[in-house]
């Protein structure tokens, strides 16, 4: 089981390929689906709709802990096209790297929390993931158009 | 001949003061917070978050307490023109802290300032006409805690025709209603009419869910139907119980979302929506729940 996880992040972030760079859109949004995907593991943990496990809770800090580190890479200078990607990204590109900034060191926090083996239990996964799932609403608030 | 003439003149006359009147602002009776509890703010707070005040009248990108700064100064850009958020803060000058209850209420109630001039609809009272006094009043008692900020926020940027407020009289008697949008019956759940008030008043969803139609009257007959965003680009999505809207949420997935801003899929709100999250997370849960519900109960659209 944390084996498979361990191998679907690992081929999730395995970023720096060439199809990667020409087409940073689709990376990100890759990338956006990941961190979704585990807000969906992650959520119904937290609100008591999936059986807590800390294996499982790892896998979903580790998928966060990769995206922070690697999205904002993705969003080059005119690629905004026909996506939800606010101008503001372009108009700030300060304001929207601290958002990653952000993103990264609280992801970081919860990953170095959650150990080898995940945390213990779901107090603990609580206290790791919600500030990084805070970062979600903040940084779509300001960077996301919808 | 004599006779026409003045036949002609007199029409003109009392067509002209029938215009007048029409397009002259139409405060509340003087006795319309008769009866009312004196102001409580901590009530207040809850009426408003629900508002969404803070998205328009705060500063841009502020956060935590800086949001309590009603210093105004957002340029909503619309086909009329661009409207500038007024400062609202408490201050005497600047802002609205020389205001009575009464001046207050008929800013909300009826989009009428002081001087018995019209607002203009930006200012959503159009919705706002739908809460209760007592709930304008307590508004206002917590507003008046808030800190007073200095300075003016700046006038709105409007070309003729829209520049003369005149017309707005004309608009609200085509546009302007305080009655329920949706018929629920008599025998509504307690939550359902609770969501509703909280919908269609204070919470003033219908302003950018529903379609306009010309000159810029919300479409009741498509009361939440989604539509092209007012501001910029892309549209507003449908949030009726539909295909097309949000008719496979349950009512837990839509108080969810209005908590936290995930969807039942986990994408996360951005955007302006992402404010309205931010002020609705600040709401009693059952307030969320009663939202869920009206939506839930609704007439589906496309």
């Amino acid at each position: 089981m944390k084996k498979l996880f361990a191998s679907v992040i690992v081929l999730m972030l395995a970023g720096g390929s060439a199809s990667a760079q020409d087409d940073p859109v689709k990376s990100r949004q890759a990338l956006m689906d990941a961190a979704a995907g585990a807000a969906g593991i992650a959520i119904p943990m937290l609100r008591g709709e999936m059986e807590y496990h800390p294996a499982v809770a790892k896998a979903a800090i580790a998928t966060f802990y990769g995206v922070s580190r690697s999205a904002h890479v993705f969003f080059p200078e005119g690629s905004a096209g026909e996506t939800k990607a606010a101008p503001r990204i372009w108009e700030d590109p300060e304001g929207f790297q601290a958002a990653f900034a952000k993103f990264e060191e609280t992801a970081t926090a919860a990953f170095e929390a959650a150990g080898e083996d995940g945390p213990p239990d779901l107090k603990a996964f609580q206290q790791a993931v919600a500030p990084v799932l805070d970062n979600c609403g903040t940084c779509h608030e300001n960077y996301r158009l919808e | 001949m004599r006779r026409i003439v003045y036949l002609a003149a007199g029409v003109v006359v009392i067509g002209g003061v029938a215009a007048w009147f029409m397009a002259s602002a139409q405060p509340l009776e003087s006795s319309a917070l008769n009866g009312l509890e004196p102001g409580d703010a901590a009530r207040g707070e809850q009426v408003f978050w629900a508002g969404g005040c803070v998205s328009c009248h705060s500063r841009t990108n502020a956060q935590g307490d800086e949001q309590l700064e009603l210093a105004g100064g957002l340029a909503i850009k619309s086909d009329f023109g661009t409207f500038v958020a007024p400062n609202i803060s408490p201050h005497p000058e600047d802002g609205i802290g020389s205001w009575s209850d009464m001046d207050f209420a008929n800013a909300m109630l009826r989009g009428v300032s002081p001087e018995g001039r019209h607002y203009y609809p930006a200012f959503p009272y159009t919705s706002y006409a739908r809460m209760s006094e007592q709930d304008v009043v307590d508004l206002f008692a917590f507003m008046k805690t808030l800190p007073p900020v200095e300075g003016d926020a700046g006038e709105h940027d409007l070309p003729f025709p829209f520049s003369v407020r005149a017309g707005v009289g004309l608009w609200k008697m085509l546009y302007f209603s305080d009655n329920p949008v949706v018929a629920l019956g008599d025998d509504v759940d307690p939550a359902i009419a609770r969501g509703q008030y909280l919908v269609e008043g204070p919470g003033h969803c219908g302003e950018c869910h529903s379609p306009r139609g010309f000159g810029g009257g919300t479409d009741t007959s498509r009361w939440l139907a989604g539509g092209p965003a007012m501001a910029g680009d892309g549209r507003v999505p449908n949030i009726t119980p539909s295909s097309d809207g949000i008719g496979s949420w349950s009512a837990d997935d839509i108080a969810y979302y209005l908590e936290s801003g995930f969807t039942p899929d986990f994408d996360s709100a951005g955007g302006e929506m992402a404010k309205v999250v931010r002020n609705m997370a600040k709401l009693p849960a059952e307030d969320r729940d009663a939202i869920a519900a009206y939506l839930k109960a609704i007439p589906p659209h496309p």
